[in-house]
């Protein structure tokens, strides 16, 4: 079943990582897939700028899996419309 | 504890001459300059006029880092790291435990990671959005390369950075050097490492009206400037009569450090300042100025520093400064400020281990202010007891290192 947000996350985490995006899955936890704090920092630099969203500090500390990522991220998508003062920044390498 | 000599084993080089040892030694030894065209910055919508500089070519951080890790680096911190693990393999040096927690990491950088943060800049300011990059602050700070350098190779001794502009890695070494030699590290990777060519950077060195539009001459009399320059060098240091034991390869010994300031002027050198730390290095080392054969001068190539550096040497060696090959090889790898005396220093090493001095690049007409024996544009073939290597910086903070071939 296509997911556009959950397809969005799976590219983003992939692009930070450098890894293919087929060797992500919704249930893979973060922490043994060896994402550390800094690539969660950045994982969600880029996905605020994607979907003009702005995600609260206090929402991250639960963060466990992928799955974890796009459900927080519609939650905040259906409560509020996209901050549009977000722009679409890319990373500063 | 009695003071031991220090063995340089392993030497890393990523510069605007090559991304190791062999290439950049290759271009030096045959006077081959890496100054051209500035390609991985677009000025024009600024204004920018400096066209030509001495870039790292070719270097491709996704080579050296994994799972992410290069975007976690500033350019600097990467080329910190890729060279700390060549002068390491270099070295083929085994770490125990407690050689670890006995190892230091000395860098220098005259602006750390400044490029990120410039970036950061660009987004909130000129490109008009809300946040930066969330990995600004620990790209930015400028110890970064030897943080990195630590956890990369699994060193826990003492780890730090300094910061004196063009001087900062002569600095560092300086440090580094004294840890050894005093017992207070058995091992240490220590050099410097720069990243400057950003738009905003340039633009500051433009606006101090130093930079050369062709190329750098030093002490040539017809010499417009410097050009600036880049890249990141490490050097492994160890006690000698540990380094011998192992039977490790030892390229040369650094023997004396001598560092003074001007207490005159914020970019005017003087001529006290840069003697006195040539004579303290020459103190040190306990190396009288007739075995000094080759000086590797700070020679940006302004019509200021040059003159004045000679007639320090001249000060500090009499006649036989008449009889010391001096060169800038700045005129081929630029001036990587932070990193410069790094990248010089792996010069002087090698030029004591090969037998060849490197030329200055680049010279075409006899100074009369400027009336050493400057190596001219040809590489010379021989060998000589001990070497200098002169870093002097705006703020005018001067340190000299002492080099002499290994003996047994």
């Amino acid at each position: 079943m296509s997911d556009a947000v959950a397809d969005k996350v799976i590219s983003t985490l992939a692009q930070v990582k450098r890894i293919p995006a087929e060797t992500i899955k919704l249930d893979t936890n973060l922490q043994e897939m060896g994402i550390d704090s800094l690539d969660v920092f950045t994982l969600l630099f880029e996905l605020e700028n994607a979907f003009k969203i702005s995600i609260p500090d206090d929402d991250v500390r639960s963060i466990k899996t992928v799955n974890d990522i796009v459900d927080g991220i519609k939650k905040l998508l259906a409560a509020a419309p996209p901050d549009a003062s977000v722009g679409s920044a890319s990373p500063a390498n | 504890m009695a003071a031991r000599r220090v063995a340089i084993t392993g030497l890393g080089i990523i510069s605007p001459l090559g991304l190791n040892v062999a290439e950049t030694w290759a271009a030096l030894r045959e006077g081959r300059s890496g100054i051209g065209p500035i390609k991985s910055v677009d000025g024009s919508k600024w204004g920018l006029k400096i066209q030509n500089g001495a870039e790292v070519r070719g270097f491709d951080p996704l080579k050296h880092f994994t799972g992410g890790k290069d975007a976690q680096l500033d350019r600097f911190a990467q080329f910190s790291v890729v060279a700390a693990r060549e002068a390491f393999r270099d070295s083929e040096i085994q770490l125990t435990p407690a050689l670890r927690e006995s190892s230091a990491i000395v860098c220098g950088s005259a602006v750390g990671g400044q490029a990120s943060i410039e970036a950061g800049f660009e987004d909130l300011w000129v490109q008009g959005r809300g946040r930066v990059h969330p990995l600004t602050i620990p790209k930015t700070m400028a110890n970064a390369g030897a943080s990195h350098i630590s956890m990369d190779l699994g060193l826990s001794g003492p780890v730090y950075t300094i910061s004196t502009a063009c001087s900062s890695a002569n600095h560092a070494m300086g440090q580094a050097f004294r840890l050894v030699r005093d017992g207070q590290a058995d091992l240490a990777v220590t050099g410097g490492s720069e990243a400057i060519f950003t738009v905003g950077m340039l633009k500051a060195w433009e606006a101090m009206r130093v930079i050369s539009p062709d190329t750098c001459r030093p002490f040539s009399k017809d010499r417009k400037g410097m050009i600036l320059g880049e890249g990141g060098a490490m050097l492994i240091l160890e006690p000698f009569d540990a380094a011998k034991a192992r039977g490790a390869k030892i390229y040369a010994e650094i023997c004396g450090f001598g560092m003074t300031s001007d207490a005159h002027h914020l970019t005017q050198p003087t001529v006290d300042g840069p003697a006195r730390a040539m004579r303290g290095a020459l103190t040190e080392a306990g190396l009288a100025a007739e075995a000094i054969g080759y000086i590797n001068a700070h020679g940006t190539g302004t019509p200021g520093n040059d003159p004045v550096e000679s007639r320090a040497i001249r000060e500090v060696f009499g006649a036989h400064a008449d009889k010391i090959g001096v060169s800038s090889t700045k005129s081929m790898h630029g001036h990587a400020l932070g990193a410069a005396g790094a990248l010089e220093a792996v010069a002087t090493v090698m030029a004591l281990h090969h037998g060849i001095l490197p030329p200055t690049a680049n010279y075409n007409e006899r100074d009369p202010e400027c009336d050493l024996d400057y190596i001219p544009n040809q590489p010379r073939a021989v060998q000589v007891e001990a070497a200098l290597s002169n870093s002097f910086a705006f703020g005018g903070l001067n340190a000299v290192i002492a080099f002499r071939t290994a003996r047994s």
